[in-house]
């Protein structure tokens, strides 16, 4: 379990979390949803170690995130952040290789079981068929899938994404969306990610944060969150939320206010 | 995959930088044969003349190129890494700037009238003052590669205005020994050096070649390489360390020889991938065919004058990178 307790942090004289306190649980499916500027990406950057001046504390199973080692840390959480650079012309199951680098010697050299085990996700997420292309030659579904292939050979109970389907058509957002259940419900993982897309957040997610202005305004199932008054509020636009008829889950529709006027 | 290009590494390239070698033992002002050449250099009954030609002049300064060009283009590989940016080369963080400020001054002040030693020495001083200079502008900004780059420039610029200050108030001849220093020449280091410059940079060489997957990863986004666990930034420092010592080490006896770090990573990836842990030691071996290559070309194309060899590899360089621009719309 991941305890977040009474986390607050900032840049500059500006306070972007206050006072931020939730549970993850093993085996979530978490959705972090809020407005632009809202801290969201802090959030996670927080939880994955990789931004230390903050105040509160979280920690994994009883243990403060800062007593674990980098390596250690490696292979319990991974992240895949909003950006990452993919300029560099590497071979697709090269690139997937480097999620397996906290598993590596002191010379960083693969070892078989490193291989097979990138060929066993390769074989998950079936992209035999780009395995030899450039990374930097892939259309943006194409490479998410390969960044996504990388945090998987990392190994870790816990995955952490940042906006995975940013920029994303709506059938690649949903493939991406349906692989990460897959990974949720077949293989036990905790997947934590922050979405823009409320439709999806209510329909793949189980549990979600609404944050308002650096404070959780409403934590709990996608049912209790997505309510027209907070959704209202804190986007500060007029929605419709109605039930799903085939998956049973909310959904949000924006509705201009002139027609409703 | 990976088999065949370790093949293509441990057989091949080994073996065209012998043939290479060989090659740039037979030419120059004068021809000599190839018997000629296995007699003098094993020392049974040839001319006196074509010994020493051989064995004191060519052999040495071949050594010495293959060892420039191997450094030059391993460091280039690293650059490249450590900025995300696969046009870089050794140069591009001003480092140079320091060896040119050095070798200059020594120059100008008439150090060299005293030995020659100087220049190798206030050329090595000055790098490794530039050096230090984008290392401690860096460290706040945690190694940042735009805040490298930035740096670089601006060092550049500064050391660069320095050695012309220099110019135009030296007199004449040292601005012309200096001028002829700074354009990259093999014909003048001291060969007692040599033996230093091969361990660095022999050492350096296969410590970063070692360091294969590290510099993949340090080529991520900061974020992404810290997710796997790894200190980018002390990474980053022990790259950029040993390769601007070995940038160091053989710039402070050539001088600056450019393009040589940009365009050997560069077709070697076109050839064999981007993956470091096969792209550095192959860009060793090109770097040490392509040098003493050019280094045959400066000796033979206006023989018996000979043209420092780096104005060949700026001229190869830059129709190389024509032909780039105009193959393809991505470099």
């Amino acid at each position: 379990m991941i305890r977040i307790e009474n986390i607050s942090a900032g840049y500059l004289n500006k306070k972007v979390l206050k006072n931020i306190s939730c549970n993850i649980y093993k085996k979530d499916f978490f959705g972090i949803i809020g407005k632009n500027g809202t801290g969201k990406s802090t959030l996670l950057k927080i939880i994955c170690n990789l931004i230390k001046s903050y105040s509160g504390s979280i920690s994994i199973d009883d243990k403060n995130i800062n007593s674990f080692s980098k390596k250690e840390f490696a292979k319990i959480i991974a992240f895949l952040p909003q950006y990452v650079d993919t300029s560099m012309p590497f071979t697709v199951s090269e690139f997937i290789m480097f999620g397996r680098y906290p598993y590596m010697n002191i010379f960083k050299i693969p070892s078989s079981y490193d291989y097979a085990k990138v060929k066993e996700v390769i074989g998950f997420l079936q992209i035999e068929n780009l395995t030899h292309r450039k990374i930097n030659e892939l259309s943006g579904g194409e490479k998410q899938k390969i960044l996504i292939a990388q945090v998987l050979v990392q190994e870790t109970d816990i995955i952490i994404f940042d906006e995975p389907t940013l920029h994303l058509d709506i059938g690649n957002q949903n493939n991406i969306l349906k692989i990460l259940r897959d990974l949720n419900e077949q293989y036990a993982k905790t997947i934590i990610l922050t979405l823009h897309d409320l439709n999806a957040a209510g329909e793949f997610c189980n549990k979600l944060v609404l944050i308002e202005d650096g404070c959780v305004c409403r934590y709990g199932t996608p049912e209790k969150v997505l309510n027209y008054k907070d959704i209202e509020r804190v986007y500060k636009t007029t929605v419709v939320v109605k039930t799903n008829p085939i998956s049973d889950k909310p959904y949000v529709i924006p509705v201009s206010k002139n027609k409703i006027m | 995959m990976i088999n065949k290009k370790f093949l293509f590494v441990c057989a091949f390239m080994p073996a065209l930088v012998f043939t290479v070698f060989l090659f740039s033992l037979l030419h120059g002002s004068i021809q000599i044969s190839f018997l000629d050449m296995l007699k003098a250099l094993f020392g049974c009954g040839v001319d006196a003349d074509i010994a020493v030609i051989i064995k004191q002049i060519r052999f040495p300064r071949t050594l010495m190129a293959c060892v420039t060009g191997a450094g030059l283009a391993v460091s280039g590989c690293v650059f490249q890494a450590i900025l995300k940016n696969p046009l870089a080369d050794p140069f591009t963080l001003g480092i140079s700037g320091g060896a040119a400020f050095g070798a200059t001054a020594a120059f100008v002040i008439g150090l060299v009238s005293i030995t020659n030693f100087f220049i190798p020495l206030c050329a090595f001083i000055g790098m490794i003052a530039s050096v230090l200079i984008i290392y401690l502008l860096n460290v706040k900004k945690k190694f940042n590669s735009n805040s490298m780059v930035l740096s670089g420039v601006v060092v550049s610029y500064i050391f660069s205005s320095a050695v012309m200050l220099m110019f135009a108030l030296s007199p004449s001849n040292s601005v012309q020994s200096a001028f002829v220093w700074l354009m990259g020449n093999l014909s003048t280091f001291d060969e007692r050096l040599l033996p230093f410059i091969i361990v660095v940079v022999i050492t350096g060489i296969i410590i970063l070649s070692l360091s294969g997957n590290i510099i993949n990863v340090v080529s991520l986004s900061g974020e992404k390489s810290r997710t796997f666990g790894m200190d980018i930034e002390k990474n980053i420092k022990f790259l950029f360390i040993t390769a601007s010592l070995i940038t160091a080490t053989t710039v402070s006896v050539c001088g600056i020889i450019g393009f040589v770090g940009l365009i050997i990573p560069h077709i070697m990836r076109k050839i064999i991938g981007t993956n470091n842990i096969i792209l550095v030691p192959t860009s060793a071996f090109a770097g040490a065919v392509f040098l003493p290559l050019c280094d045959t070309l400066s000796k033979t194309l206006f023989s018996p004058l000979l043209i420092p060899v780096g104005v060949v590899t700026s001229i190869i360089g830059g129709f190389f990178f024509i032909y780039l621009l105009f193959k393809s719309e991505r470099i």
